[in-house]
């Protein structure tokens, strides 16, 4: 059992629904984001700001912040769910600075880190995370990593860094674009 | 796709099937971790609706703990909301206890100077009471005082505000929208109605064109409907000159010129007739004048001349008229930017009449879907109020006050005088005897929303007093002279429906008013209170009321048929859908027009002073180097949302997209500052380029960053579209027709 994000980008609208959706549950601090959508660049996708990556932390299998961590905070459950305990972190950043991803947050007001816990809260409690009932459209749910297979799912879509030692769960379907006529651009 | 030993297909069926997408099959047993798992019951779950101007009017759940909000989500038990909200709807913890809203009553010692300083709701009362009653001693009647309103909060208690006008006796109102009210009207000619399909039902469309909408960012929760549909098989065409959110989902996009849509549509009308795929069934049993369309057809319409007007292939034109033609049902979904030009209400009948012709009118999965108000058939208990006796007002035919007017008129000798509220500005200027001398602003915000700020500016100068209700200190209340704090919907009852979908939904008071907020129905009695101390008799609106009652008092015994509900409490438990003999509109296709059928023919258009049949009318020359389009951005609905700090991570500036070669062309270099100008006003911002944009178009989306000088309306000039009296007072606004030019800033 491995939980994991699939975030299909071929159906996300880039709204900020999911990560708005992650603010409204836990109450974050106005600029806090444990979530957040970036806009392709159009190396990438052609069409400036049509397709986005969601992404938050990627509880990844072999977590660097967990090593990072002076104090213990971060812990793997068994379910690969990455979750940073508030209460034992002294702020020092470590994290901060080793994830190549971004995902923990340091909060200047709290003097600690935050960071996405997958809604394990929820999840335990049988309800799905905030950002994955939270999508509009569908395209950001959750997987067990060990028992799926699906079509065309990529481990590192274009843009997204390549980090094959620590292996973020995080899945994804690439974009697709239209055919399109008409005033030439 | 297996997920342990379930199909992934099945175990989504299996979420939906336990009537809450949220929870989890046991066979994703968590793993215990510290602390506690999350525990619903712990909070008072209320049932809440989101009243603003949008499509999906979410049916929402709040979760409360010790009177406090602490988290909302979408109602589960919407097939449409389906648990979500939007980015929008996520921010509503924030938008309650933001720091920046208003908490009392304030007097500001100099309009527009800041000078602001609290008073007593009797304080406020006071003055405004003295005003209008000075107002009804000097011309004798109260029409001097008008009043705008509109979407801001589209709760059906809300309706109260219209109510407590009249019961102070015939004033001056501002009537139409600035919304859709060419695209009603054109409806209304061709059937009668506007009426649309049951919007969940487009995933049985086998062929789907959208004209000129962009749900991705505007009706967000239609889009799984889409991608059903898509799933399913269906080929999806987005035309929009504008490379928009929703285009990049599309089969195929079509780039029109913009406001070509008229020639598109009838160089697809002519091309059903070259290929003999006329619905000969439709156009001979269900439709009037059909006949003569077609000989303006043959007459005046090519697919080549639909090509060289638009700029989309030729072949095109003709491959998506034969797909969709072959596919049934196949439908078109019209947007709102799409009439908002000179010629939109004209192209919204071109559209129809292509629809029409394929017979897809009347057919669940087809349709021209528009929009509904099928689903507002309340009491509108709050809105009927009679004027004080011995009143005088204005003498002459009123017409509707807007789309929403569902009142019968009166047969009094006098009436409200009505003025066209896509001229706010203009008709503050203008309107004499008497002259409007106050103005009572009301979920709307005309600094944002109304064209020509610079205008209205000098407007609002005219005014001898300026009361506006709102939340937070927007540019409109920055030009008022008191402001009153009102509740936002977690603070008060009331009943939701949507312009789109089939459900009701009950607003639930979820926790105390904050600060000093009162709903509008209680700021009408404050006021009725503070007037009839004064001068009894002087205002027949209830100096009590209890808004849960009122509430309750919209509900009558045709909402609870269509909805197929005993009682309003059925609505604790959660929103319910029109019981839909068919989700169709038109389904018997028996028209509500003056013939019974479909109108290819209007005479009661050509009547109202437009062509009887839809036929081509071109778009209004340039007048500077570029077409400018202010339309949505998904981060606001027109000034709501975007000013919380809570947006601010994901949407901190606006930006005037520019394409590359015309940037080139102008010296401007991505995030340059630059102005965009015409001769009403100027915009100061960043460039971002984007060939998202056609060469000759910029585009700003519309929005109010409380720290940023920023308006679009500042380049927003009040030029009128064609269509829209009839139905709803005053013709549309051609907001998609701004012509402007571009220079660096420095």
């Amino acid at each position: 059992m491995r939980y994991a994000f699939l975030l299909d980008m071929g159906k996300c609208i880039g709204c900020r629904g999911c990560a708005m959706a992650c603010k409204n549950f836990y109450n974050l601090e106005p600029e806090m984001v444990w979530r957040q959508v970036y806009p392709l660049a159009e190396a990438i996708y052609p069409h400036s700001g049509r397709a986005f990556l969601s992404l938050s932390c990627n509880h990844c299998e072999h977590p660097v912040c967990v090593t990072a961590c002076p104090t213990a905070s971060y812990t793997q459950r068994a379910d690969g769910i990455v979750v940073h305990n508030m209460e034992t972190c002294i702020g020092c950043q470590n994290c901060v600075r080793s994830c190549p991803y971004g995902a923990p947050r340091y909060s200047a007001t709290l003097g600690k880190v935050q960071k996405c816990g997958m809604c394990w809260e929820r999840l335990d409690a049988g309800l799905l995370p905030s950002c994955v009932l939270g999508c509009v459209t569908g395209a950001l749910t959750i997987i067990n990593l060990d028992d799926y297979v699906a079509p065309g799912i990529v481990q590192y879509p274009a843009g997204y860094p390549v980090m094959k030692k620590i292996s973020p769960s995080t899945r994804f379907i690439l974009p697709k674009e239209p055919v399109m006529y008409g005033v030439k651009p | 796709m297996k997920l342990n030993g379930l199909s992934r297909r099945g175990f989504l069926k299996g979420l939906a099937a336990t009537g809450a997408a949220a929870s989890l099959p046991a066979l994703f047993a968590p793993v215990p971790a510290r602390g506690a798992p999350f525990n619903p019951a712990a909070y008072q779950v209320f049932q809440n609706a989101c009243p603003r101007n949008c499509y999906d009017t979410c049916a929402m759940r709040s979760y409360v703990q010790d009177g406090i909000l602490k988290f909302v989500e979408g109602s589960p038990q919407s097939t449409f909301t389906k648990g979500s909200v939007c980015v929008k709807g996520y921010e509503y913890p924030r938008r309650v206890y933001s720091p920046d809203r208003i908490k009392y009553p304030m007097l500001q010692d100099g309009r527009g100077s800041g000078n602001w300083r609290r008073i007593s709701w009797d304080e406020a009362m006071d003055r405004i009471s003295d005003k209008i009653l000075d107002i009804k001693k000097r011309d004798g009647s109260l029409l001097g005082l008008g009043l705008t309103k509109y979407s801001g909060n589209f709760g059906i208690t809300n309706y109260s505000v219209e109510g407590m006008m009249s019961s102070l006796g015939y004033t001056t109102r501002f009537v139409g929208t600035p919304c859709w009210p060419a695209g009603i009207d054109a409806q209304n000619y061709d059937m009668g109605d506007m009426w649309c399909n049951d919007p969940e039902d487009i995933v049985k469309a086998r062929y789907i064109i959208l004209f000129g909408a962009n749900p991705a960012w505007c009706s967000m929760h239609s889009v799984k409907f889409l991608y059903e549909a898509q799933r399913r098989g269906a080929r999806l065409v987005v035309i929009d000159p504008l490379f928009t959110q929703t285009a990049a989902k599309a089969d195929v996009y079509w780039r029109p010129k913009p406001a070509t849509d008229g020639a598109l549509a009838l160089g697809m009308c002519r091309h059903l007739l070259d290929r003999d795929l006329v619905n000969e069934d439709f156009v001979r049993n269900y439709s009037h004048g059909y006949d003569e369309f077609e000989n303006y057809l043959k007459n005046n319409v090519t697919v080549e001349w639909a090509s060289e007007v638009t700029g989309i292939p030729a072949d095109q034109i003709r491959q998506v008229t034969e797909e969709f033609a072959a596919s049934t049902p196949a439908t078109v979904w019209i947007g709102y930017g799409l009439q908002r030009h000179t010629n939109g209400g004209a192209m919204v009948r071109s559209i129809d009449a292509f629809v029409a012709m394929t017979g897809n009118i009347g057919l669940e999965g087809g349709g021209a879907r528009y929009g509904q108000l099928q689903t507002w058939g309340f009491s509108y208990y709050g809105m009927v109020q009679k004027p004080p006796q011995g009143s005088v007002g204005f003498r002459g035919t009123g017409g509707p006050k807007g789309e929403f007017d569902f009142q019968l008129e009166g047969s009094s000798e006098y009436g409200d005088r009505s003025v066209n509220i896509n001229k706010t500005a203009q008709e503050i200027l203008d309107t004499k005897d008497p002259e409007i001398k106050m103005l009572w602003v009301a979920c709307k915000n005309p600094f944002a929303q109304d064209f020509d700020r610079n205008k209205m500016e000098k407007a609002f100068k005219k005014l001898e007093m300026v009361v506006t209700v709102d939340q937070f200190f927007n540019e409109t209340v920055q030009n008022s002279d008191i402001v009153l704090p009102v509740t936002t919907l977690f603070e008060e009852w009331t009943v939701n429906v949507s312009y789109w979908h089939y459900w009701l939904a009950l607003n639930e008071q979820a926790i105390k008013p904050m600060h000093e907020a009162k709903s509008d129905i209680e700021i009408a009695c404050a006021l009725s209170k503070a007037m009839n101390a004064k001068e009894k008799g002087s205002c027949t609106f209830p100096e009590e009321a209890d808004v849960k009652e009122w509430t309750i008092k919209e509900f009558n015994k045709g909402i609870y048929d269509y909805f197929g509900i005993e009682s309003w409490e059925k609505l604790r438990e959660g929103p319910v859908k029109a019981k839909l003999k068919s989700t169709a509109a038109w389904p018997d296709r028996k028209f509500k027009t003056p013939s019974g059928k479909y109108e290819f023919k209007s005479e009661l258009c050509e009547k109202n002073g437009f062509n009887a049949l839809p036929v081509y009318v071109a778009p209004i020359e340039p007048t500077a180097p570029f077409r400018l389009y202010t339309t949505h951005i998904q981060f606001g609905l027109h000034s709501q949302f975007v000013n919380l700090d809570w947006m601010r991570p994901f949407y901190s500036e606006p930006f005037v997209f520019i394409h590359p070669v015309a940037a080139k062309e102008k010296g401007i270099a991505d995030g340059d500052r630059v102005r965009v100008f015409n001769e009403i006003g100027e915009v100061e911002l960043k460039a971002k380029i984007s060939d998202n944009v056609a060469r000759d178009m910029l585009v700003m989306y519309e929005a109010w960053f409380p720290y940023l000088k920023y308006n679009v309306q500042n380049v927003v000039t009040d030029l009128r579209s064609d269509m829209g009296e009839m139905k709803t007072g005053a013709p549309g606004a051609a907001i998609l027709d701004q012509f402007v030019d571009i220079r660096k800033v420095g």
